[in-house]
């Protein structure tokens, strides 16, 4: 039998794996087992000698027994081969031999697992992630041999840690590797990673491929609800469920009698946590002392019971990353239970500062008891207007406004056509080109805005001479656009118009067509304003009476010329990646992490930008150029969503129906209830077994050779 | 025939024997029993009463207390015969002559002494039990000894192992029982029985007829049928006593045991087990069933017992009852 077996064994033809769980220590052990046997039998060997008058009798009646010598010798042998086959073939099971192929029908599991700030969070101990890591673990162990397994981690992004794969011990060690990250949740972006490569008829990596539409895989979320409902989603055939890390929510209360109608419902899920968190900090300057900047902050208070903590002000030094700082000042804060409450510093403008705020307080989530922030580091824009001196254009950019946002270099077309100046247009000198009624011949390496005139390329080949289009319409969100809102009355004379090409969003109509409208192109951005500012030397439009002219410019300057407040930044989030303008004409420059441990040297992009995507952590990071250029950027979580620790999507007990609904995660279009445990199905029971057996057959042996008589 | 009649008689199969023993006469350790006196005095004059019996009459080279077939100088009138010249004119029965004027002779039955021989093995494996079976063979044969010197017979002690050693070659009279004493008492196991060759050798030696004990446990791995056949070539009348001792019958081993064997070193090496020790015991029955039955084919008289059986029962009940005692 056992060689038919092994010839059936033999026959596949396929590659032999093990899949032991069974570490290098306990398999030394159970080596050690064969050759303990091996060694009782030696000792079983020895017999105690009896001297007897004669064997004569003996002898006749062994004989009997066994009807002659070489069989009564196999059949003492037979005992030991026996045991040993019994361990052999024990042992295997253990080892979890198996030929590599599809094989059978295995259950197919997506092992999802959240690594967002808050999952950092150390209210469940040690932490969410490593509760989150242990669950998933006990999947993979209870998985059977013919089941695969994928896991992906996720929080901003999503990352495949496993393929597909039923190698036990490879999950388990890549679960293990998931770190923990500070970024925020964007559970949307794993569930299409996981669909792409969850769905069927896709080759994935290791080997294997997942190719049967037969077999439905379970997906499991393991996380604590910090993200917006995924709604508008298709998983195909995924089968989510949702496993909350968290601790337990509190028993549902019914709505006191003041909070009272639906919309309070809502309001009630948010369940207390053990966090109080900065949820905002933004510098400014302040308008009545301009020489004093105010740091405006906004802490949070999740606990549902009264707070008292200090917020203090640190201040960094550029050339220490990752030290302590220095304090400078600090406020006590008092915050009710689930409130929220301002706070602010006046700091003296001093130049380029970095500053960071802290929380006294001790609590579940560490990342957002810090909160940092740049002042005194503004950027002007650089603009280039080429003109034949059209003296409205020039006027508008004399305003102090726009003198403090940006330096503006006029140049005629003839200056703008020499060596020297279009080396700089195509190098990426400038954020910003301005043709005034000058059409360039290449599109320049910056956004451009024109006037009367239209980019190079042949999708504006054909314009079409109108005279007195009506402007009818504008558009008042876009950023171009802001504050404007007196072009019903702008007069304009003659215009070319052409039509948008695709991509383009309009920005003014007229009756008889688009009469501005941006276009991206490579990165940059044009912005096409078709009617020229002058006919010859007499206006072409009414426009310059306007107060939303010198606006327009001033939004075009800001919105296309890379302007930095230098009183406040954008907020800047761990994991995502980090644009940088530096005012440098070098290929690279160079990228101090927070912790101030790893440097990284970055290559302009094709935009003229650099791209930093190491930003994991919040803090200061500090880019560096040659010779002495530093732009220091700050990274902040400031997500309410990973602050509030109450996991959601659980129901609390006693709930009513109608309102439940509202405790739900909604993945897709189907509401879903998180459980807190995984069931745990089919454990493998065989193991146990097997390890029984072979306490039973030492047990055996004992007796045996003890001769315990029952 | 007599012998058949009385080996007929019901032998005690060696678990019967066993279990008739009671456990209160089951003796003393063997040294105990080796050293003490082969043969007590209250035993020896019991013995005095019985005379040992012989089913045929032998003929002896002395005249002793026994009729012989053969006629001769006894006092006792047989019958009487036709004279030819050159008979002894002393036996001429003249009362006859004078009725009948015919000479006849008086033949009379000769007297003539008996001659009791004991074969005793001394191997090594009679050196076994609690007391060895040397130690009871020895006894039972200065029984059977001193019962022939008493009653005037000519007793022959021979023992053998590998071959056959003369003990004590013929002796007579009641005055000669501490040589027999002596002798058995010096006695010690030795060696590899070989029965077939100490029977061959005792049938060449000893060209008289008379009766032969076999004292022995029959452990001979050559068999015991040929060794037999040259007594019963002899003509002698045999008697087999068969003796085993309690560990043999009913053996106490556990565990796995290397068995040795004690005269050839042979080696069985067994794992005690119920069937093994069930399987042993059938062997042992159909061992001595068979030898049993080939004696009692033959007219030899077989009689069975073991160590733990009383010597002096064996002596005075059961071997009367076989009738090699009177």
């Amino acid at each position: 039998m056992f060689w038919n077996l092994w010839n059936r064994l033999g026959s596949i033809g396929a590659p032999l794996e093990l899949s032991s769980p069974l570490g290098a220590a306990r398999w030394f052990v159970l080596a050690g087992v064969p050759v303990g046997i091996i060694a009782l039998y030696f000792l079983k060997l020895k017999r105690r000698p009896v001297t007897v008058s004669s064997t004569l009798l003996w002898r006749k009646s062994l004989e009997d027994l066994h009807v002659n010598s070489l069989f009564q010798r196999l059949r003492r042998n037979l005992l030991l081969f026996l045991q040993l086959l019994a361990v052999a073939l024990a042992m295997l099971a253990l080892a979890g031999l198996r030929s590599k192929g599809t094989g059978g029908q295995g259950q197919r599991y997506v092992l999802m697992i959240d690594n967002s700030a808050s999952m950092a969070a150390t209210d469940v101990p040690p932490s969410r992630l490593e509760n989150a890591k242990e669950k998933a673990k006990k999947v993979v162990t209870s998985m059977d041999s013919n089941d695969l397994a994928m896991v992906i981690s996720f929080g901003e992004t999503a990352r495949v840690v496993s393929n597909y794969t039923g190698d036990k011990r490879a999950l388990l060690q890549r679960i293990d590797s998931i770190p923990p990250t500070q970024s925020t949740t964007s559970l949307r972006e794993a569930l299409q990673v996981a669909a792409g490569l969850a769905n069927p008829s896709k080759q994935i990596g290791e080997g294997v491929v997942a190719t049967s539409a037969l077999i439905t895989p379970k997906l499991l979320i393991y996380t604590d609800g910090g993200f917006a409902d995924v709604e508008g989603f298709s998983l195909g055939n995924l089968e989510p469920e949702v496993v909350v890390i968290g601790p337990p929510p509190r028993p549902y209360s019914p709505p006191a009698a003041e909070a009272s109608g639906p919309t309070d419902a809502k309001a009630k899920v948010h369940n207390p946590s053990d966090n109080v968190a900065i949820v905002a900090l933004q510098a400014r300057i302040n308008d009545e002392q301009p020489d004093v900047y105010q740091l405006f902050g906004r802490v949070h208070n999740f606990r549902s019971e009264r707070v008292e903590t200090e917020a203090q002000l640190f201040r960094h030094a550029a050339d220490k990353p990752g030290s302590e700082g220095q304090l400078i000042d600090a406020i006590a804060l008092q915050l009710p239970p689930q409130s929220e409450q301002s706070f602010k510093f006046d700091i003296p403008d001093s130049g380029l500062a970095e500053l960071e705020v802290r929380l006294t307080v001790k609590d579940a989530l560490e990342v957002d008891n810090r909160a940092f922030a740049i002042v005194g580091n503004a950027r002007k824009a650089q603009v280039l207007a080429i003109t034949a001196g059209n003296r409205y254009l020039l006027d508008a950019f004399n305003t102090p406004t726009a003198s403090n946002k940006a330096d503006v270099r006029v140049a005629t077309p003839e200056e703008a056509k020499g060596e020297e100046l279009s080396r700089e247009i195509r190098g990426g000198r400038f954020d910003l080109v301005i043709y005034d009624g000058v059409r360039p011949e290449t599109p320049p390496e910056a956004n451009a805005l024109y006037f009367g005139s239209l980019p190079p390329g042949p999708a504006y080949a054909n314009p079409k001479a109108v005279e007195q289009p009506v402007i009818l319409d504008w558009s008042i969100s876009h950023p171009l656009m802001q504050y404007i809102r007196d072009l019903s009355l702008v007069f304009v004379a003659k215009a070319n118009l052409v039509e948008p090409p695709a991509g383009a969003t309009s920005l003014i109509e007229s009756n008889q067509g688009p009469l501005a409208f941006t276009v991206p192109r490579e990165g940059f951005t044009d912005a096409v304003v078709l009617f020229p500012l002058l006919d010859g030397t007499t206006p072409n439009t009414t426009w310059f009476r306007f107060i939303s002219f010198p606006l327009f410019l001033l939004n075009s300057m800001q919105a296309l010329g890379n302007v930095r407040e230098g009183s406040g930044e954008e907020v800047r989030s761990p994991g995502r990646p980090v644009i940088l303008r530096a005012e440098t004409l070098g290929k690279d420059l160079l990228v101090t992490s927070a912790s101030g441990h790893a440097t990284e040297r970055l290559a302009r992009t094709p935009q003229g930008s650099f791209v930093y995507n190491q930003a994991a952590t919040t803090g200061l990071y500090h880019a560096r150029w040659e010779p002495s250029g530093l732009l220091p950027f700050a990274v902040n979580l400031f997500d309410f969503r990973e602050s509030d620790l109450a996991p959601r999507g659980l129901v609390p007990d006693g709930v009513p129906e109608s309102q439940a609904e509202a405790y739900k995660i909604k993945i897709g279009y189907n509401p879903v209830v998180g459980t807190q445990q995984t069931e745990d199905k089919q454990q493998d029971w065989w193991k146990w077994f097997a390890c029984a057996a072979l306490v039973v057959l030492l047990v055996e042996w004992y007796i045996y050779n003890k001769r315990v008589y029952i | 025939m007599a012998a058949s009649e009385s080996a007929s008689a019901s032998v005690p199969s060696p678990s019967a024997t066993a279990s008739r023993v009671p456990a209160s006469q089951r003796s003393a350790p063997s040294d105990g029993a080796a050293s003490a006196p082969l043969l007590d005095p209250d035993f020896l004059h019991k013995l005095e009463q019985l005379e040992l019996v012989s089913r045929k009459i032998f003929v002896g080279r002395m005249k002793g207390e026994r009729k012989s077939r053969r006629r001769g100088s006894s006092v006792e009138f047989a019958e009487h015969r036709n004279y030819t010249v050159g008979d002894d004119l002393r036996h001429i029965d003249w009362n006859v002559y004078g009725r009948l004027d015919k000479l006849f002779l008086k033949l009379f039955l000769e007297e003539e002494d008996l001659h009791v021989y004991t074969l005793l093995d001394t191997s090594l494996s009679m050196n076994f039990g609690t007391p060895t079976k040397l130690h009871y063979s020895k006894q039972v044969a200065a029984a059977l000894a001193f019962i022939g010197l008493v009653n005037h017979d000519r007793v022959i002690m021979d023992t053998f192992a590998t071959k056959l050693d003369q003990g004590i070659p013929s002796v007579r009279g009641r005055s000669q029982m501490w040589r027999v004493i002596d002798y058995l008492a010096h006695l010690a196991a030795s060696g590899e029985s070989d029965l077939k060759a100490a029977a061959r050798e005792f049938a060449i030696r000893h060209a008289g007829k008379g009766v032969v004990v076999v004292i022995s446990d029959f452990m001979d791995k050559h068999g015991y049928e040929d060794a037999l056949r040259y007594l019963l070539a002899r003509k002698m009348d045999i008697y087999v006593l068969h003796v085993l001792s309690q560990e043999e019958v009913q053996p106490e081993l556990v565990g796995d045991l290397r068995l040795v064997d004690v005269e050839d070193e042979e080696v069985a090496e067994i794992t005690m087990s119920a069937p093994l020790l069930k399987r042993y015991k059938d062997n042992l029955n159909t061992f001595v069933g068979g030898l049993k039955e080939w004696c009692t084919r033959r007219g030899i008289t077989y009689i069975f017992t073991t160590n733990q059986y009383p010597f002096e029962k064996l002596i005075l009940n059961y071997l009367r009852e076989r009738g090699l005692v009177k």
